[in-house]
């Protein structure tokens, strides 16, 4: 009986199928395909988390409501005062006229209903002390040309004020005039204008001397290390593609720098190459291989080897792993028969080893060729980009616009570029690869 | 090429595991020197080992904890991963769905995506949801990572499995989802374990979330927290040396422990068969 009920609620296959992928689907869209799409459109924006002016990504005018309604209340007062005290007429005309001015862009202002009912609001939490923690209610949307004629009028009334101060010969009158030219600057400080500069920031990274050096950097990187990683690794797999005593050390062996953290790596190779106590900076110097012991990080040439090799030693187990396993598919029966038909080593290396291997040794590249290529860790901690920038790689100027400049603006135009060079990248790799990376998954 | 080697090729094994393994061997032997030693001379092995560095690593800086850390955020990205990973594979690869090479594709092109491209949104995502310098706060960006590596590699594993199989048991009358959970994943379960030894190993190596993310020293995972011992003015590598070794040991004994595994798990990937 039971069971029978609980048919009744069973999902056809097909169903089930897509109950089954969508969760990852979802969490694939909102983890990544979300925060790429977002990061292209920062890049469009003047966007600094350190600059409050601009800590927001507004395609309109924006006003801070919170900020702007507090100065606001006593903008009236200190105009009233200021009209009381002047010292002649001319000077009360124009703070009168000030005043006036204001008024009636304020008036202009709230003639919009939702922000009318927006400032009462913030008014009434103003006068209970509290802070407005709603950014939906801290932030207004203003008409552009509005906000930039307002800011403007607030802008040239301060400077009125100031010029009034100046002038003055009563110390505590131009102290007042003073201090409410500052109310006004404040204000005008609290509108701010949108943001948003389209290409802009593109145009400026393509005329960036260290953006070009940075990717000069990670190419050579990228080249050099995945070539050494590549001829070295076949070399590898090639020689322990036999039986032997032994296997399992050398599988060891091989999989323990690959699962070490690279931060960790870095650290170790940074106290090797070390200019003092490195020994392996004191062996090559000894061995007169580099010119001295602190060459390796203290010079461009020297960072940029210092950071393959400890690339190529990273790296290349993995590389002779995937390479091996690639040979082993390899049926015994080919070498045989090109013996038998007289074909010496090297002629079955090239017609049968390599053809035979190809897909195996591009799936590799193409892995390899974007980790390096997205090259961070590594370089963050063993040289920092240094000496110079002169090992800097794309990801590490990125990360430093980002996050030690808050450019979330500038730093996104630099992700974006990885993204784009990853994504040609990746679709040569996969024109060459052709459907044999997908083949054994789907029916 | 199946010929046995002879004594020049165990040589070279022997001079090829010497030098992948020489950074570890010397700096094994650096972390039992006295510090002083360290900077004085070059010589391998010291006449007076002492545990000073190790003591030092473990009370300057809070070592246990970054290891506590990363072990809980690993294993929590690990776990999340393999229960979506797990019904995904199956469903792309052994049921009657529409679209899925997209899908697969989709989750290939997720994998090779950069970091750096999700990092300032992700940052501002979880500094918007409070959660930095928090376990999910690493946990929730690691998805980026771990789930379509999962994804890709069950794929592989859920493949191999004989299709007869779901063929009686659904002569048998089971419902599609017990088929799933009572004869596949059964089956399946080497290659499930295979891919969560995976997934950790990346969880716990992942340096530039957790930098950005978890900036409070009591927060920090191993790799960004080995990377801080060095100050500005000096650096204590006998610290860094015995720093390296403790979080070496458990990287080791995992290896040791699931070596073919780990290697049938990486290889799956890339080899036809």
């Amino acid at each position: 009986m039971k069971n029978k009920k609980s048919r009744s609620f069973q999902l056809s296959e097909k169903q089930l199928g897509y109950a089954m992928v969508i969760p990852s689907l979802i969490l694939v869209i909102v983890v990544v395909l979300w925060p790429v799409a977002q990061s292209f459109y920062n890049s469009l924006f003047d966007y600094r988390l350190n600059d409050p002016s601009r800590s927001q990504l507004m395609l309109s005018a924006t006003i801070d409501l919170e900020r702007y309604v507090d100065n606001h209340f006593y903008i009236g007062g200190q105009l009233d005062s200021l009209a009381d005290g002047a010292e002649n007429e001319e000077d009360a005309e124009k703070v009168k006229e000030i005043q006036q001015d204001i008024e009636n862009y304020h008036s202009e202002m709230i003639s919009d209903e939702a922000l009318k009912v927006k400032v009462e609001e913030i008014d009434e939490l103003l006068a209970n002390f509290t802070p407005v923690r709603d950014s939906e209610l801290k932030y207004s949307k203003l008409d552009n040309e509005f906000a930039q004629e307002y800011q403007q009028a607030l802008e040239a009334h301060a400077a009125a004020l100031t010029k009034i101060a100046e002038s003055s010969n009563n110390e505590q009158s131009a102290q007042q005039f003073q201090q409410t030219s500052d109310l006004l600057t404040s204000t005008a400080s609290n509108i701010l204008n949108s943001n948003f500069i389209g290409l802009d920031n593109y145009g400026k990274y393509m005329k960036d001397q260290r953006m070009w050096k940075a990717m000069g950097n990670t190419v050579f990187f990228t080249v050099i290390s995945v070539a050494f990683e590549l001829v070295l690794g076949l070399a590898i797999a090639l020689l322990i593609n036999r039986a032997f005593i032994g296997r399992g050390l050398i599988r060891a062996t091989v999989l323990i720098p690959w699962a070490i953290p690279t931060a960790v790596a870095a650290m170790m190779w940074g106290f090797l190459y070390d200019g003092q106590s490195g020994i392996i900076a004191h062996y090559l110097e000894a061995l007169n291989i580099i010119p001295e012991s602190s060459w390796l990080l203290t010079t461009s040439d020297g960072g940029m080897f210092s950071i393959i090799l400890a690339d190529v030693w990273k790296t290349t187990p993995y590389m002779a792993l995937l390479l091996l396993a690639g040979l082993q598919t390899i049926p015994q029966s080919l070498y045989e028969a090109s013996s038998v038909d007289g074909a010496n080593k090297f002629q079955q290396f090239w017609s049968i080893t390599l053809p035979l291997l190809k897909s195996s040794i591009l799936v590799a590249l193409l892995f390899r060729t974007l980790d390096a290529f997205r090259v961070f860790d590594l370089i963050y901690v063993l040289t920092g980009g240094g000496p110079a920038n002169a090992t800097e790689s794309i990801s590490v100027y990125a990360y430093k616009t980002l996050f030690a400049q808050q450019n979330f603006g500038e730093g996104s135009v630099l992700s974006v570029i990885v993204f784009i060079s990853v994504a040609i990248i990746s679709l040569v790799y996969v024109k060459l690869i052709g459907s044999d990376l997908f083949e054994g998954r789907t029916k | 090429m199946n010929k046995r080697g002879g004594i020049e090729f165990y040589l070279f094994l022997i001079i090829f595991v010497f030098l992948v393994m020489f950074p570890f061997i010397w700096v094994f032997l650096t972390s039992i020197k006295p510090p002083r030693e360290i900077f004085s001379s070059f010589s391998w092995f010291t006449s007076n080992p002492t545990l000073a560095s190790y003591e030092a690593a473990l009370t300057n800086r809070p070592l246990v904890r970054y290891m506590i850390n990363s072990f809980v955020v690993s294993s929590l990205t690990t776990i999340l991963a393999l229960v979506f990973a797990s019904f995904t594979a199956y469903a792309v690869t052994r049921l009657p769905i529409k679209g899925k090479g997209l899908i697969l594709g989709l989750v290939l092109a997720a994998s090779m995506f950069p970091q750096i491209a999700i990092i300032s949104p992700m940052f501002s995502l979880v500094t918007g949801l409070g959660l930095r310098n928090s376990y999910m706060g690493l946990v929730i960006p690691y998805i980026t990572i771990s789930l379509p590596l999962a994804i890709w590699i069950l794929a592989t594993f859920f493949k191999k499995i004989p299709f007869e199989l779901e063929e009686s048991a659904k002569l048998d009358g089971a419902s599609p989802f017990q088929t799933f959970r009572k004869i596949i994943l059964p089956l399946a379960a080497p290659g499930i374990f295979t891919t969560g030894i995976l997934v950790f190993i990346a969880a716990w190596n992942e340096y530039l979330f957790a930098l950005t993310i978890n900036s409070d020293d009591l927060w920090r995972t191993v790799p960004v927290g080995i990377s801080m011992y060095q100050s500005q003015y000096s650096i204590p590598w006998g610290d860094i040396s015995a720093a390296t070794v403790i979080v070496t040991i458990p990287i080791v004994i995992l290896v040791l422990f699931f070596q073919k595994r780990i290697v049938s798990g990486l290889t799956s990937g890339s080899v036809k068969e």
